[in-house]
């Protein structure tokens, strides 16, 4: 189940799940500065955001993650992005913006619930963040002030990109 | 039945006699409550007569009151001891026992008093091909053909036993016979097929090959033999062996089927006078143009490449070898290393990957905290840090291989291969503990990856954590067995029976180490038992051919790795048991039991129980008409912790049965023969102790082991208070000095023997022994054994953890100096970590969770 599927790039997905979750912790923590606590590794792996929270492989190898949840309100879900991140040696070949892509695709193509819009912070001192994500149709929508606590700068912007779902097909 | 002469206690009135009838009719047609009944209505009558009680045995152990069943049938035997049914039952239940040689004697019976019997017939020629009692299977075989000549398997069943004893001509002659009488065959018969071709195979073993040829070739183009590929295969062997100019033809359209077959390469190679296993500096040329050529036409192929890697020398190699590695490394084929590892042996061949390999590093290298330059894939780096990893540690530079390990793990530390590998190197080293901790982390990262799982169990099992293994192992086993190690034996896991086996044995738990040993020789008992089905399915189904490659096949079954060295490990222990009895009550192996033990012990008790009901129960409501068989059932496990077995009488003649095959099978193993050595001296069988001394100086004269060994000898015989026969003595005096001479001491010997081999670790070890074993003083023992610490001696991990095994034996004071020498020695070491640290260093395996240190500096936590 957790098999990348064969795809005519190097890179592929699998969802994540109980059994792959050591691979995302060990991910994580070279990743991220930021600690993950038992909560966000028991959401990440509800059957409900298996679409929206996957492993990056490129050529067979786990080289990156990808997760999101998803935020309900008045009767309009949107996704957030929790994370996206790729393994340094393996940057600045398209591994990650072939995985945003897919999850812009999925999220579009998503129907229960229809997905609005999929939003993310970035940490105000990461403008090559910024830029990737403004790439890829993203828009600055806010600021954060003290998003984190402890590592600096405190603030975070706000960016995020409406989804236009795709029709289901004829017949559903 | 024999009309005539039935013997007064046999015959029952009219009324009796038609119900004895109706009673061998139910259980024909298995309607066991059916013909109990009228049995019993005989039985109320004549409560004596045999053949009844027989019958009625045979049904209730059908229905699985097997003991009450069995002694029926005993009783009936002995009231009619001339009737072929008493003897027919009490041999179908004897089979049903796996008592095979006991059930060919009652068919033996059987059929002296009903020589026609069709069925005895036919069981009894399964019996014997189980037996290997060949001469009279064909007997057998050719009373069923005189029989019934018009049921096709009667005539290849005797061709079958004619091929088996050896006698290829007269299973030839049936086989024409056969083919000249048979009539309606329909187009494309499989089983006329396969006749067809065993009868090619036969003329092939017999030389005439062109009738061979001709056969097969008129037989294809009738169409009668339709395995295209046999066809092939067969034809082009023949052509080659009849030195055709059509061969080559043959075998190329073999490559163009199949261009992965290794074999087909060797053929169309042999049939150009090339041998693949010895070749020259005159056909290496040619070798290497037939393969290239073959690289070309089929480009997807890696046979044709992998063989010129083996076939080519000097540049040529570098330049196969370049883009062979390079495309595997490319690809990421994890095993490339295992697929090159035959190549090390040449000398050259080994220097020429790792400069290639490091060439191919330099040109990838890259820092692991940037993205990869464009031109570079980091895949392949990492896959080649990987594959030189493997390289250095495979030949011993360990250090070298776990520094390659971790620049991959700082670049990609994903990819479980890298974990595993870090692991087994730690081992190699030297360091179970650690090895087991790298091997967890790899599993944390695919829990579904039962590979993965089995490693870490194992790893485990090494590092003496085996209620921790079991644990592991526990994921993967069914969740309904009585406890995952049950079902894994169940499962006929060698791999888990051997690793636990010997971790037992490491703890000093001879009873579950015997336990496991034992029940690895089960496993191959069942392996021998699981062929009897075929000897009538195989003829009945005319697969013969892949029949008889089979019965080859169980013939040297026990040369299995796991057999060989469960016989041998078990044997050591039995024969400990049997030098100091009271190693079978310490306690240790209770106070050892660890708590998946106690939990098995307890399900299994539970789970007993359970069978004890219900088999009450059947018993009490026995109006169920199911058939159980005759096969027993597997036994319950009365001996959870393997003390009775370890306690059991007569250790050295259990030791001797499990070593029996060995002198057969395995007569390139030292071990095995020390083993079988050992065991033989004990029980004074002197001769057969000495020849094992001879087959083991034939393989290795300057054994450290064999030195031992040989002193051994020579104190036991000359201290013998009876002689043994005087033909026993005669050749031993002859034999005996060729091993160790006639006139000088033993101590002299011993010091000699230590002279020569003074820079062999191993070899010092036996010395000491030896001189421990003729009584010199302790201080003098350990001073020899500390020498192989000297700079100038060979002292490999494996010899210095029997060297301080030995120490602790002989109670030396001077262990933990020993240990603490060692320890800086093998400084990636722990097994010589002080004894109170074990513990703790065993914990430390058990490191939980994935991340480590670097996670808990982080300050940011978000939930």
């Amino acid at each position: 189940m957790s098999n990348p599927r064969p795809s005519p790039s190097r890179v592929s997905f699998a969802s994540v799940t109980p059994n792959n979750l050591g691979t995302v912790r060990k991910l994580n923590a070279v990743l991220f500065p930021i600690k993950y606590s038992e909560k966000f590794y028991n959401d990440i792996v509800h059957p409900d955001v298996e679409d929206f929270c996957q492993l990056i492989y490129y050529s067979d190898i786990p080289v990156g993650t990808m997760c999101c949840r998803i935020e309900v309100k008045d009767g309009q879900a949107r996704l957030y992005l929790m994370t996206l991140a790729v393994l340094a040696p393996y940057r600045s070949r398209g591994i990650g913006s072939e995985s945003l892509q897919h999850l812009i695709d999925t999220a579009a193509a998503h129907a229960k619930p229809k997905i609005s819009a999929i939003y993310l912070h970035v940490q105000v001192s990461n403008s090559d963040a910024k830029r990737f994500y403004e790439r890829h149709g993203f828009k600055e929508v806010g600021l954060y002030e003290n998003y984190y606590k402890k590592i600096t700068p405190h603030d975070a912007w706000i960016l995020q990109r409406d989804i236009q779902p795709v029709k289901a097909p004829e017949g559903k | 039945m024999p009309p005539a002469g039935i013997p007064p206690a046999r015959a029952l009135p009219s009324k009796e006699s038609a119900l004895f009838k109706e009673v061998l009719h139910y259980y024909e047609d298995r309607q066991l409550k059916k013909g109990l009944k009228a049995a019993d209505t005989i039985l109320k009558k004549f409560p004596n007569h045999g053949e009844t009680l027989c019958m009625k045995g045979l049904i209730l152990t059908h229905m699985g009151r097997r003991e009450e069943g069995l002694e029926l049938v005993k009783q009936g035997v002995r009231l009619d001891l001339t009737s072929h049914i008493c003897w027919h039952v009490f041999g179908l239940i004897q089979k049903g026992q796996k008592n095979y040689e006991e059930a060919l004697k009652s068919y033996t019976q059987a059929l002296r008093f009903d020589k026609d019997n069709m069925n005895i017939l036919r069981d009894a020629a399964h019996l014997q091909t189980q037996l290997r009692h060949y001469d009279a299977l064909v007997e057998t075989r050719h009373t069923l053909l005189r029989l019934r000549p018009q049921l096709r398997q009667n005539w290849i069943a005797l061709a079958v036993a004619y091929t088996l004893s050896g006698n290829l001509i007269e299973a030839k002659h049936v086989l024409e016979q056969f083919e000249r009488i048979v009539k309606n065959v329909p187009d494309y018969d499989v089983e006329m097929s396969e006749v067809l071709l065993y009868h090619v195979r036969i003329l092939e073993d017999l030389g005439e090959h062109a009738e061979a040829l001709a056969l097969l070739d008129s037989s294809a183009k009738s169409r009668t033999i339709i395995d295209r590929v046999a066809i092939m295969e067969f034809r082009a062997r023949l052509l080659s062996k009849l030195k055709s100019p059509e061969a080559q033809q043959a075998w190329q359209g073999l490559i163009e089927q199949n261009p992965d077959c290794y074999g087909y390469y060797n053929g169309i190679l042999a049939n150009r006078g090339i041998d693949l296993d010895a070749i020259t500096d005159e056909t290496r040329g040619e070798a290497l143009q037939v393969l290239h050529d073959f690289s070309q036409q089929f480009s997807r192929a890696a046979a044709p490449l992998r063989i010129a890697l083996t076939v080519a020398v000097g540049d040529e190699f570098k330049a196969l070898i370049e883009s062979y590695l390079r495309s595997r490394l490319e690809k990421g084929i994890p095993s490339v290393f295992t697929d090159l590892k035959a190549l090390y042996r040449d000398a050259a061949k080994r220097e020429t990957i790792e400069s290639i390999a490091h060439a191919l590093l330099d040109s990838l290298a890259h820092a692991s905290d940037a993205p990869c330059p464009r031109s570079i894939d980091p895949a392949t780096y990492v896959w080649t840090l990987y594959f030189l990893a493997q390289h250095h540690s495979h030949l011993g530079r360990h250090k070298r291989a776990l520094e390659l390990l971790d620049t991959a793990l700082a670049h990609t530390p994903t990819l479980p291969e890298l974990y595993l590998f870090r692991g087994r190197v730690l081992k190699r080293v030297g360091d179970p503990y650690g090895a087991a901790r790298w091997v967890d982390q790899a599993r944390l990262l695919d829990l579904q990856d039962r590979f993965l799982n089995t490693r870490c169990g194992k790893y485990r099992l090494r590092a003496g954590l085996i209620d921790e293994a079991v644990e592991v192992f526990g994921l993967f086993t069914k969740k309904d067995a009585a406890s995952p190690a049950q079902d894994l034996e169940d499962m006929q896991s060698l791999l888990y029976l051997t690793e636990e086996a010997d971790a037992q044995l490491r703890l000093g738990n001879y009873a579950m180490a015997l336990k496991k040993y034992v029940g690895i020789a089960k496993i191959f008992d069942d392996f021998e038992d699981d062929q009897f089905d075929f000897h009538g399915y195989s003829v009945r189904k005319f697969t013969i051919n892949i029949y008889l490659n089979m019965l080859k096949w169980e013939d040297t079954l026990r040369s299995h790795p796991a057999y060989v060295h469960a016989a041998i490990a078990a044997s050591r222990i039995l024969v400990r048991v049997h030098d100091d009895p009271t190693v079978t009550t310490k306690p240790a192996s209770q106070s050892h039991l660890s708590d998946a033990e106690k939990k098995a012990k307890k399900k299994a008790k539970k789970a007993e129980k359970k069978v004890q009901e219900d088999s009450k129960k059947g018993a009490s409501a026995n109006s169920t008409n199911e058939d159980k068989g005759l096969d027993a059932g597997p036994p319950k496990d009365d001996d959870p912790d393997g003390t009775k077995l370890l306690q059991a009488p007569e250790p050295l003649e259990r030791a001797a049965k499990l070593l029996k095959p060995l002198s057969s099978l395995t007569k390139d193993n030292l071990e095995a023969w020390f083993a079988i050595y050992d065991v033989a001296v004990r029980r004074k069988k002197y001769l057969q102790a000495l020849q094992a001394l001879n087959h083991a100086h034939r393989l290795d004269p300057d054994s450290p082991e064999l030195h031992i060994r040989v002193v051994d000898f020579k104190r036991r015989w000359s201290s013998l208070s009876d002689k043994p026969a005087e033909s026993v003595v005669d050749v031993v005096s002859s034999c005996l000095p060729k091993l160790i001479p006639d006139e000088v001491s033993l101590e002299l010997f011993n010091s000699q023997y230590l002279q020569r081999h003074s820079s062999r670790g191993a070899a010092i070890l036996a010395a000491a022994k030896v001189s421990r074993a003729l009584d010199a003083p302790r201080e003098e023992v350990e001073a020899t054994v500390f020498n192989t610490l000297n700079a100038d001696v060979e002292l490999d991990l494996e010899t210095a953890v029997a060297i301080d095994a030995f120490l602790s034996e002989i109670q030396s004071p001077r262990e933990d100096e020993f240990r603490t020498a060692c320890q800086q020695k093998f400084e990636l070491s722990s097994v010589f970590a002080p004894r109170e640290e074990v513990p703790a260093l065993r914990r430390s395996a058990l490191q939980q969770g994935i991340v480590d240190g670097n996670e808990s500096k982080k300050e940011e936590m978000i939930s």
